[in-house]
């Protein structure tokens, strides 16, 4: 008996020999799992666009830019209804596209630090207050302080909590690329597609998220405006516009502006958020506002800009949410689509147009608002004039005609005719399609007196009681299963979630006139 | 190894034909039951034509040669043989058919054990029964054979997989589907790609009997990967004696079986009105002059099959082969699908010397899946058909040029966004999936002592697997350039173990076996895909004419190793008392080192009670007792977080969504409890088994979406505990028998219930990503049935009154509850054989009652206003039977009428996920079988030995409550793109069980 064991453990023994497999091999062999940062930060740029799309992609339809050709049909945009998506994109896209690939543990914030590649941190610190900016705006309270830390039921910080964290992250990017170490690798136009490396600019770029962060609480702040004026002409004096750059001819989804007619739809979780600009009509606010003379049909010359001539080359407004659905009244009978511009192919809505992170009109209409209500209005009538020229000019209107519009009606000539809502009407326009504009509206209330031509939706329903759309949902398919005990704590489980005001809006003196 | 392999087969085509001189054998049968003589029996020499029957009191007389095999048979009893020799008198008697309690039974590891010996639940279902039921796929065969294993299959075309879960549910996400060993070795059974389970490739003619090891303690031996339990697959071997050829042809012929219902009264248009542009049925009434295409019927065809196999066996007493090849070309009621599938099998054992001998096979595999239908990773296969407007003919896909006409086009459009019928990707845009695979299985035994045996087995399971899916040109839709994709990939498992097993008697009275043995298990799966985008040239699909910015190529590459060392340990006295204890430890590749490894015990023991009263000659009772724990490791690579490359502008490396690192993660635990016992009465024509069990599964392994601000999407984690406990019975009956008709009958009936029983973190509620749909999602809640139901329903008085608006329609309650359970309360599976002279007959009833259906082929075809009921009731007068709520809090009947206009179905109803949730009974025949033998005379005529008829259904009748088509729904399969859980019971645009009709000849040479 004893030397049969023995015998079997020899033999076990040859076997577990001659197997010669280490157990060492749970990593994948063919894919990485670090990069150096200048191979991370253009996909980061590039997913931060897709971000900021996911956002105004909703977000244009509650700015009233847009609506839907049938009406009543959109859930979401046409009856302001969030309780029945599966997922929002806009969530995945700020925390894991973007700021997962910045400052999780997989992050290029830890391997940029272990390479002394201390710019790259800078850069990738203004990305992440931005980005976070971005989608504490429409998302409210969400992780900040425990995000990126493996916790799945993460506490969710207040608003002001984020706009806190924001500040900071701005502060230490600046002061990183400030102090960029000597032998930090180099930052250039290959991997840095915004500014190509420029340190300098990327220090603007933080002070102009500073002047937007400090725009949506001056209202309630002391100093408000005047901090924000200051913010805002620092930022001014190197300014550069952010934007992401998609090549003129691609046939890759991946290397498309997504607002394109492509449709592009790069990654199959965005499928829900894909543009649908051919169902899509422009509101009659929009039209409103790009009208100079309805009797002569003499339209602001943006107006070819942003959009092109629809088949019959007709510029119709639609009504919000009611599209050419058959109880809207106030279009012609027998109106069809081809009665309006075509959304595509606009400046901003062509396969190959420009994704913008923050444009620098946005800095002239944050300055005209800053002034306004410091009640320097001469100055602010300049900034605001500013930014109506600045933008025809990047939408590449004739000179000529730039001149011919800046004299019209549409544009207020004299400082005591400044009104609020000149500056609101004028930013909204040069912001076409940013989510930006949402936080303005929900600034101002959705007030007549910053937007005259506001109207609650017919189609929204009669549960919300009138009231206006204040924020996205969060994810349904991620937080409300992992975390039921900070969504219950906000009350983010209640059907009108989507109707409460985050917390600018809230504390907002703008509300009423 | 190679050498001797090659010997062999060489040797196969030796013929080795004993000449030796003939003798007259002259004996009875007998029954073993009650000593009578049985009159008719066959007694034929094996691997000849010749044979005899016995006579009117069981004599028979036999011209033989010595060393021939002489096989007795007689139904209802279990055939057996002798070897002619000196003797001229062989007396038989003949066990019956029921539970043979000498009937040894495979188990973990191939283990041979004495079926009274038998401490836990084994299930045996012969190849015999499998062939039966005439499937394609083993595992469907298997359905209403088994007591506790739940078989739903994901649809009713060939390249569809087939989910098997043993004693319910062990995890929410990945597989929960058993092991699968063939002789010994581990298989592949993935369904990568949403393709047939690869277990589909074996072909059942090969097949000797499967053993189900449901337990734990069954499974104990395989340790860490025995969680969800082990089917064991053994196949036919070479028998001593003349050669013998069989043949067997069958032909099917296959329609579509029971199918959703769609209105017909209204054509396309949104909120009422006419719209040509919209691909919605909420438009205006048909006019009389318009017509109306039945599309669902229309799409589904006849199709044929054939399948045809041969296999040849025999050998001497050293030497023994078998050899089996089959062709199935199979057709499918979905156009343009198809399978083509070609086996191949080779086996032979040698007795090398009186003390070793070596068993060595090869199966090579070609299994060809053409699908017509694309669906998605969580099913949908037929949405697009169900919801097409009626007043399109589905048919009308193409000009007779070949090019696509578009069913709706708007004027600016070039198709891209202009409607087809679903035809044409059915027709131009087929999926395919080509394998080729390749077993091989070598096994030596020594045996030294008498006492002591020595074995080692190597095997292979290897499979190469091509998986392309292609978009003609001029597809409507993202790929209107035309895209094509493929996945290669070669996987293989390679399983090395050596045994030791001590087998002795230590008194008279006492037994002892014990056995020890090691264990290594690798897997390495690598594949190259690409993907095209664009096609230069539009009717080539390959990346050679795809323009060059549209291509895309990545590499995987997943191994595994898992090493083992385990014992058995066995005392048996008097074959009364049997204890067993089994140990094992898994060291695992796939989990951090820390956790790494893993200790697997079972306790068990049984006591045949019957031994103890005297006329235990007429019954038999056997108590079990069991005890297990074992484990299941974490999937491939979830321990770290990997990049990958993107294509946005700019490229680079992105955190990989999908790969969630963990490095703490543990193997998830799993522990039952299992009691049953054995009865026999009435001479053990009756039979019964019954078992239960209650096993609880902690730290669960769950692949699934996190919460993106942890950083990740996906990520794999232990996240939590669940309990399955049930009760198992099998009886067998033989009601009546006699020398010419035998009627014997088993029952299989089965209940589990399962409980949610503790989450990680704040988790209440987990609802399955893979199978969500708007009103209603496959989820678990805390507490609750883990294969839950999700979903809203109507508010409800305290009483369950439906509380109605002031408006008149009901209101709707947002808080999501669990409102179904998808496992069935009880199953029952009724398999009846019926033998009368020359013919036999068998057929398997099958019922399940309850278990809900989430009927979102209903509900999407409600959102776009095909579905039947909005026929039904669309724009009519109603009154909602519920309360109204009055001021001071009490209720009264609603009494008000509403119309049923499209904003109550679109805003109202489609809300409510109750209104697709469906309780489902069903009574089905899973098959009929009618088997023929052609008297001998005519056999000798065509001169063959035997020639058997066969005229089968499979599938002919179905009896249920459900709304939609066949009640047999899972429509993401067994492991929807891995990250899945069980669909079972969801109807996702299903494709319904066809109901199929065959006509098979079997020969024997």
């Amino acid at each position: 008996m004893k030397r049969l064991v023995k015998i079997i453990c020899t033999l076990l023994g040859i076997i577990a020999i001659t197997s010669c497999n280490d157990l060492d091999l749970n990593y994948n062999p063919v894919q990485p799992v670090t990069a150096p940062s200048p191979l991370r930060l253009p996909a980061i740029q590039a997913n931060l666009a897709y971000s900021l799309y996911s956002q105004a992609r909703f977000a244009s339809f509650h700015s009233y830019y847009l609506t839907t050709r049938t009406g009543n049909s959109n859930a979401q945009t046409d009856t302001w209804n969030y309780n029945n998506i599966t997922r929002m994109g806009a969530w995945r896209w700020h925390y894991f596209d973007v700021s997962a690939n910045i400052a999780s543990k997989d992050g290029i914030l830890i391997r940029a630090e272990q390479d002394g590649d201390n710019n790259y941190t800078g850069v990738g610190k203004i990305l992440l207050a931005f980005s976070f900016l971005t989608a504490t705006d429409v998302f409210g309270d969400m992780p900040f302080s425990e995000a990126f830390t493996d916790i799945m039921n993460p506490v969710y910080d207040s608003q002001e909590t984020v706009y806190q964290g924001v500040e900071r992250l701005l502060d230490e990017g600046i002061n990183e690329l400030r102090n960029v170490n000597p032998t930090a690798r180099s930052m250039n136009a290959s991997s840095d597609l915004i500014y190509a490396g420029d340190y300098n600019k990327w220090i603007s770029f933080a002070e102009a998220v500073r002047a937007r962060l400090k725009l949506h609480t001056a209202s309630f702040t002391a100093n408000g405006y005047t901090d924000l004026l200051a913010s805002v002409n620092t930022a001014l004096a190197g300014f550069e516009d952010a934007m992401f750059r998609y090549p003129e001819e691609s046939s890759s989804l991946w290397e498309k502006n997504l607002w394109g007619e492509t449709r592009p739809n790069p990654e199959w979780q965005f499928a829900d958020i894909r543009n649908d600009l051919a169902n899509t009509l422009p509101t009659d606010v929009l039209m409103n506002a790009l009208t100079v003379d309805e009797a002569t049909n003499t339209f602001d010359p943006r107006l070819y800009k942003l959009t092109t001539p629809g088949a019959n080359n007709k510029y119709l407004g639609a009504q919000m949410s009611v599209g050419l659905h058959s109880s809207n009244t106030n279009l012609p009978s027998g109106t069809t689509y081809q009665d309006f511009a075509n959304l595509y192919n606009g400046y901003w809505t062509a396969d190959n147009s420009p994704y913008p992170y923050m444009i620098k009109e946005e800095l002239y209409f944050m300055k005209a608002e800053a002034l306004f209500y410091l009640e320097r209005y001469g100055e602010a009538l300049i900034a605001y004039q500013q930014g109506i020229e600045h933008n025809c000019q990047r939408l590449g209107v004739e000179p000529g005609l730039i001149t011919n519009f800046m004299g019209s009606a549409k544009v207020v000539q004299s400082a005591e005719n400044l009104k609020i809502s000149d500056i609101m009407m004028q930013k909204w326009l040069a912001l076409y399609l940013q989510a930006e504009t949402w936080v303005d509206m929900r600034r101002y209330g959705y007030g007549t007196h910053a937007y005259p031509d506001l109207y609650y939706p017919r189609f929204a329903l009669a549960e919300w009681g009138g009231r206006y759309i204040q924020r996205f949902i969060y994810d349904p398919q991620t937080e409300y299963v992992y975390n039921p005990k900070e969504i219950a704590r906000l009350g983010a489980g209640a059907r009108d979630w989507a109707f409460k005001e985050v917390w600018w809006a809230e504390k907002s003196t703008l509300k009423n006139p | 190894m190679k050498k001797a392999l090659q010997l062999l087969f060489a040797s196969l085509f030796t013929f080795h034909v004993a000449l030796a001189q003939e003798v007259t054998v002259k004996g009875r049968v007998s029954s073993a039951e009650d000593g009578s003589s049985i009159a008719g029996a066959s007694i034929r020499i094996e691997g000849t034509g010749a044979g005899t029957s016995s006579g009117a009191n069981g004599q028979y007389e036999i011209r033989a040669s010595k060393g021939q095999v002489l096989v007795f048979s007689f139904v209802g009893m279990v055939s057996t043989t002798r070897t002619v020799g000196d003797e001229s008198v062989i007396n038989v008697v003949l066990e019956s058919d029921g539970q043979s309690l000498d009937e040894v039974v495979v188990t973990a590891l191939g283990i041979e054990r004495n079926r009274k010996n038998l401490t836990y639940s084994v299930q045996t279902v012969s190849g015999d029964d499998l062939r039966a039921a005439n499937q394609g796929n083993i595992i469907n065969a298997l359905q209403g054979q088994v007591a506790g294993a739940q078989i739903s299959s994901a649809g009713g075309s060939p390249g569809l997989p087939t989910e098997i879960i043993l004693r319910g549910s062990t995890t929410l996400s990945g597989d929960n589907q058993p092991l699968m060993i063939v002789d010994g070795i581990r298989v592949n059974n993935s369904s990568s790609n949403f393709t047939v389970n690869r277990v589909a490739d074996i072909n059942p003619e090969d097949i000797e009997d499967i053993s189900i090891l449901k337990g734990a303690a069954a499974a104990a031996l395989y340790g860490i990967d025995a969680a969800s339990g082990a089917i064991i697959i053994t196949t036919k071997k070479g028998k001593q004696g003349v050669i013998q050829v069989n043949g067997s042809y069958k032909s099917f012929m296959e329609t579509m079986g029971r199918l959703p219902r769609q209105q017909a009264i209204y054509t396309t248009g949104t909120g009422g009105t006419y719209d040509e542009s919209s691909g919605s049925s909420w438009g205006r009434k048909f006019r009389y002059d318009e017509t109306i295409y039945n599309n669902v019927e229309r799409f589904f065809q006849t199709a044929l099959t054939h399948d045809v196999n041969l296999n040849i066996n025999g050998g001497s007493e050293n030497l023994q082969y078998y050899m089996s090849g089959g062709y199935r070309n199979a057709g499918s009621m979905v156009p343009n699908t198809f399978q083509d599938k070609l086996s191949f099998m080779m086996k032979g054992t040698a007795k090398l010397s009186s003390k070793l001998s070596m068993t060595a096979s090869a199966n090579y595999v070609q299994n060809n899946i053409q699908e017509g239908l694309g669906g998605a990773s969580a099913g949908g296969w037929i949405n697009n058909i169900l919801r097409f407007p009626l007043k399109y003919d589905i048919l009308r896909y193409e000009y007779p040029n070949g090019e696509p006409w578009y069913a709706y086009l708007e004027p600016e459009d070039d198709g891209r966004n202009a409607r087809i019928s679903p035809m044409w990707g059915v027709m131009r845009n087929p999926r395919n999936n080509n394998v080729d695979r390749f077993t091989v299985n070598g096994f030596l035994e020594y045996n030294p002592l008498e006492w002591l045996r020595l074995s080692y087995r190597l095997g292979q399971d290897f499979t190469a697997s091509k998986y392309r899916t292609i978009i003609t040109p001029r597809t409507p839709g993202d790929f209107f350039d035309g895209r094509v994709a493929e996945v290669n990939s070669n996987s293989k498992y390679i399983t090395s173990t050596f045994n030791a097993t001590i087998n002795k008697k230590l008194h008279e009275d006492l037994g002892f076996t014990l056995l020890l043995g090691a264990n290594s298990d690798y897997f390495e799966a690598r594949g190259i895909n690409y993907t095209g985008e664009g096609l230069l040239i539009p009717d080539i699909f390959s990346p050679n004419v795809v323009d060059r910015t549209g291509l895309t190529f990545g590499e995987s590459l997943s191994r595994r190793q898992r090493y083992a060392v385990y014992g058995d340990l066995s005392v048996s006295y008097k074959d009364i008392v049997t204890l067993a204890m089994t140990g094992r430890n898994d060291w695992t590749s796939t989990l951090s080192p820390q956790h790494r490894k893993y200790f697997s015990p079972s306790y068990s023991g049984s006591l045949a009670f019957s031994e103890l009263f005297e006329d235990n000659d007429l019954w038999y009772g056997k108590l079990r007792v069991s005890y297990a724990k074992v484990g299941k490791d974490a999937p491939i690579y979830k321990t770290n977080t990997n990049l990958r490359q993107v294509a946005t502008v700019g490229a680079g490396f992105v955190v990989d969504p999908t790969t969630g690192g963990n490095q703490d993660l543990r193997p998830e635990r799993t522990s039952e409890f299992e009691v049953g016992t054995e009865l026999s009465f009435f001479k053990r024509r009756l039979n019964i088994d019954l078992t239960y069990y209650n096993r609880e599964s902690i730290d669960m392994i769950l692949t699934t979406r996190v919460p993106p601000p942890a950083g990740y999407i996906f990520k794999t984690f232990n996240s939590g505990s669940l309990r399955n406990k049930g009760v198992e019975a099998s009886v067998n009956v033989i009601p009546f028998r006699n020398e010419k008709f035998l009627w014997s009958t088993t029952l299989n009936a089965w209940k589990n219930t399962s409980k949610m029983l503790q989450f990680v973190g704040d988790i209440e509620v987990f609802p399955y990503t893979n199978v969500q749909l708007n009103a209603g999602k496959a989820g678990t809640r805390l507490h609750e049935h883990v294969l839950g139901i999700i979903g809203t329903d109507y508010k409800r008085t305290e009483e369950g009154y439906v509380i109605v608006g002031t408006d008149g329609y009901p209101i709707v309650d947002d808080t999501e509850k669990t409102i179904g359970n998808r496992e069935p309360e009880f199953n029952l599976g009724w398999l009846n054989r019926f033998n009368y002279k020359a013919f036999s007959l068998s057929f398997m009833w099958d019922f399940r009652f309850g278990g809900d259906i989430l009927n979102a082929s209903r509900q999407g075809m409600m959102s776009t206003g095909i579905a039947y009921d909005i026929g039904e009731w669309r724009d009519k007068e109603f009154v909602f039977n519920g309360v109204v709520a009055q001021e001071d809090g009490s209720y009264v009947k609603n009494e008000k009428q509403v119309v049923l206009d499209y904003s109550y179905f679109a805003n109202n109803y489609y809300q409510v996920g109750t209104n697709f949730v469906e309780k489902v009974n069903w009574a089905r025949i899973r098959y009929i079988t009618l088997g023929y033998s052609l008297p001998d005379f005519i056999a000798q005529k065509v001169r063959v030995k035997r020639l058997g008829l066969e005229l089968s259904a499979q599938n002919p009748l179905i009896f249920t409550n459900y709304s939609g088509g066949d009640p047999e729904v899972n429509s993401a399969g067994p492991n929807a793109g891995g990250t899945g859980a069980s669909s079972m019971g969801v109807d996702n645009g299903a494709i319904p069980l066809p109901r199929a009709f065959s006509l098979g000849l079997n020969i024997s040479l």
